[in-house]
C-alpha cells in the first residue's frame, strides 16, 4: 500500500493553546497521498491547510494521530530523524517564501545542501543549475531583498528542490503572484510532477492549481469535508 | 565584541602591572646577587626588614658559607629626587654585585662622603663623575656611574657603615645576603641559619617573590577577584547580546531548521560564528593592550618609575581567556537557539 502513497496520516489531530483559548486547527484527518502526483489542499483561511503542510513537512508535531512517509511513522521520529527528511525527502515552499536576507540568492538556495553536508563545488553548481531552471540566472549574488515577489517565490522553489525532494509541500505559493508569475510557477510544478515525479502537495485558494490537480482535499473547519 | 576587548585590555592590564611589581621587587632583591637572603621575621620586603648585623657573623661561621653580605636599605633623598640607597660593605660588592662601569669607580672603602650611582638616575638628576649630589642634605662626590640593569640602576651604593648612620640602623641592617661554597648545600645553610637564629628568615634567592608574600597574596587575591568580576561581567553582558542578537535572526535559524539543519548543527554555527567574532575581539583587545602599557610606567619605589613588562604568558592566558569567554558565552544562546520550533517563529514572528 505505502508503494503507492508516500504520505499518509491517520486520525491527524492539532490543537493550540488550551482551556478556553484551545484552538483546534485540524481534527481527525486521515489522508493518502499518492505518490508523484500533485495533491491541491484547498478550502476557507483558517481551514488547517497550512497546520496540514507543517505537520506533513515535519515541521511541527500533532496533537494526536500518525503521520507516515513511505511507510515509517514521522510522527515518533527524533530530531535528528527529523532534520534528516526534512533535508533530504521533503522540500518547503512557504506563503512568504522564508528567503535569508542576510543570505545571496545562491547562498539560500544552498543552503540545504549545506546542511547536507555536500562540498561547495557541487553546492554551487547544483544551486545555479538551479536557479538557470527557475529563470533566475544571472542573479545569484542579489538579496532576496532585491527580487520582485515572483522571482523570490521561484528561489524559494529552486532552494525547495536543491536535495531532490521525494515530495514537495507548498503554502499558498501564488498567493502572492500576480497571473503571469503564478502561471509560470504552475509551469515549474507540472515539470516536477510529471517530468520527476516528484510528489506535490499544495495548499492553495488557486481554482487553475486545484482544477490541474490529480488528488484534491478540500478542509473546513480542520477537517476533510471532500475532494 | 567590543566588550571582549575591554575584557582582554583589563585582565592583561592587570596581569602586566602585577607581573611588573612582582619582577621589580623580585629583582630588587635577586639583583643584591646571593643565594639565600635573610630578612627580620615577618618582614614582606626588604626596605622594612631590619636585623642585627652582627647576625652576619654567625650566619658566615656556619660551615659551608663562603659569604654572608650585610645589605643596608632606604629610600632617601639625591638631590631633589627620592631613590633607594643601597649600603654594602666595599670588599664585598664584587661578589654580590654584576655591574659595569660606565664612568669612574665604585666605591672602595669606607670612606664618607663618595657614592656610586646607577646610570638611570645619574641621567634623571644629570650628575656624572666626579660631580657632587646631595644626598639626604650632605654633599657626597660621585666616585662612578655603574650599569645592572636592575633596579639598581636608579639607585646610589654608599659603603654599609656610612648607610647605617645615615639610616638610624647603628648595629644593624636589613638584610644579609648569603653565598655558599657548594650551592647543594643551600638548603642545609638555611635550615642551620633557621635554627642558630630563629628571629631571622632564610630562603632561596629565588623563592624571594614569595616571601614577599603578604603583599602579592593580597595583590594576588585583588587581581583573581576583579579578573573574575570583570570575566563574569563580561560572560553575562556577551551571553546577553548573544541572546539578543540571535534572537533578532530567530528567523533566518528557524528557516536553517525548515531546510534540513540539525539541533546539533545550529549549535556549532553559532558557537564557530561566536568563536570568530571571540578571535577578532581578543586581537583587537591584545593590540589594545599592548599599545596602552607600551605607554604607561609605574612608581615602584617612590618616584621610581619603570615600564609596565609584558610577560609573553599572559597574552597567551588572555587569548585563552577571550576564547573561553566566547565559547561559554555563547553556549546557552547557542542551545536555547538550537530548540527553535521553525512553525511557531513562521506563525507568529
Amino acid at each position: 500500500m505505502d508503494d503507492e502513497f508516500i504520505l499518509r496520516t491517520e486520525g491527524l489531530g492539532k490543537t493550540y493553546g488550551n482551556g478556553p483559548e484551545r484552538t483546534i486547527a485540524l481534527d481527525s484527518v486521515s489522508l493518502k497521498i499518492a505518490r508523484g502526483k500533485l495533491l491541491a489542499l484547498y478550502g476557507p483561511s483558517g481551514s488547517g491547510k497550512t497546520t496540514l503542510l507543517f505537520l506533513l513537512g515535519g515541521l511541527d508535531k500533532p496533537t494526536s494521530g500518525r503521520i507516515y512517509f513511505n511507510g515509517v511513522e514521522v510522527t515518533s521520529m527524533n530530531e535528528r530523524r527529523l532534520s534528516r527528511l526534512r533535508r533530504n525527502a521533503i522540500g518547503f515552499v512557504f506563503q512568504n517564501y522564508n528567503l535569508v536576507d542576510e543570505l545571496t540568492v545562491l547562498e539560500n538556495v544552498m543552503l540545504s545542501m549545506m546542511f547536507e553536508g555536500k562540498s561547495e563545488p557541487k553546492m554551487r553548481s547544483r544551486a545555479l543549475q538551479l536557479l538557470q531552471r527557475v529563470g533566475i540566472a544571472g542573479k545569484e549574488q542579489r538579496r532576496p531583498s532585491q527580487l520582485s515577489a515572483g522571482e523570490q517565490q521561484r528561489v524559494a522553489v529552486a532552494r525547495a528542490i536543491a536535495n531532490g525532494p521525494q515530495v514537495v509541500l507548498m503554502d499558498e505559493p501564488t498567493g502572492n503572484l500576480d497571473q503571469e508569475n503564478s502561471q509560470g510557477l504552475m509551469r515549474l510544478v507540472a515539470d516536477l510532477v510529471q517530468g520527476e515525479g516528484t510528489t506535490c502537495v499544495v495548499a492553495t485558494h488557486n481554482l487553475e492549481i486545484v482544477n490541474d490537480a490529480q488528488s484534491k482535499v478540500f478542509l473546513r473547519s480542520g477537517r476533510i469535508v471532500g475532494g | 565584541m567590543i566588550g571582549l576587548a575591554a575584557l582582554i585590555l583589563t585582565y592583561v592590564s592587570v596581569q602586566s602591572l602585577v607581573s611588573t611589581l612582582e619582577i621589580n621587587i623580585a629583582g630588587s632583591v635577586s639583583s643584591l646577587g646571593g643565594e639565600i637572603d635573610v630578612w627580620g621575621k615577618g618582614a614582606s620586603y626588604p626596605l622594612i626588614s631590619k636585623i642585627n648585623e652582627s647576625y652576619a657573623g654567625v650566619i658566615k661561621s656556619i660551615h659551608g658559607v663562603a659569604l654572608a653580605a650585610p645589605i643596608a636599605l632606604a629610600p632617601l633623598t639625591i638631590d631633589s629626587n627620592e631613590a633607594v640607597v643601597a649600603g654594602i660593605v666595599p670588599n664585598q660588592l664584587p661578589a654580590l654585585l654584576n655591574y659595569t662601569m660606565l664612568a669612574g669607580t665604585m666605591i672602595t672603602s669606607n670612606q664618607s662622603g663618595i657614592l656610586s650611582i646607577g646610570k638611570l638616575l645619574s641621567a634623571t638628576i644629570v650628575k656624572q663623575a666626579g660631580q657632587t649630589v646631595l644626598l639626604n642634605g650632605a654633599n657626597y662626590s660621585i666616585s662612578g656611574v655603574y650599569q645592572t640593569n636592575s633596579w639598581l640602576d636608579y639607585s646610589v651604593i654608599i659603603p654599609h657603615l656610612v648607610a647605617q648612620r645615615m639610616i638610624g640602623l647603628q648595629g644593624g641592617t636589613s638584610m644579609i645576603v648569603v653565598i655558599t661554597n657548594d650551592p647543594r648545600s643551600i638548603d642545609n645553610v638555611i635550615g642551620k641559619i633557621r635554627t642558630l637564629l630563629p628571629g631571622v628568615d632564610a630562603f632561596r634567592r629565588t623563592d624571594a617573590p614569595s616571601n614577599i608574600s603578604p603583599i602579592f597574596a593580597s595583590l594576588e587575591t585583588i587581581t583573581t577577584d576583579i579578573i573574575a568580576i570583570v570575566t563574569l561581567a563580561a560572560v553575562l553582558g556577551i551571553m546577553n547580546s548573544n541572546l539578543n542578537n540571535l534572537r533578532e535572526r530567530m528567523r533566518a535559524f528557524a528557516i536553517f531548521k525548515a531546510t534540513g539543519a540539525s539541533s546539533s548543527q545550529i549549535i556549532r554555527l553559532v558557537l564557530y560564528e561566536s568563536l570568530l567574532i571571540g578571535a577578532l575581539g581578543t586581537l583587537l583587545g591584545l593590540a589594545l593592550s599592548y599599545t596602552v602599557l607600551k605607554l604607561v610606567s609605574i612608581p615602584i619605589v617612590e618616584t621610581i618609575n619603570v615600564s609596565v613588562i609584558l610577560v609573553p604568558s599572559t597574552f597567551i592566558y588572555a587569548i585563552i581567556l577571550g576564547l573561553s569567554v566566547s565559547f561559554v558565552a555563547a553556549l546557552y544562546p547557542a542551545l536555547r537557539i538550537a530548540k527553535v520550533r521553525p512553525q511557531e517563529v513562521f506563525r507568529f514572528g
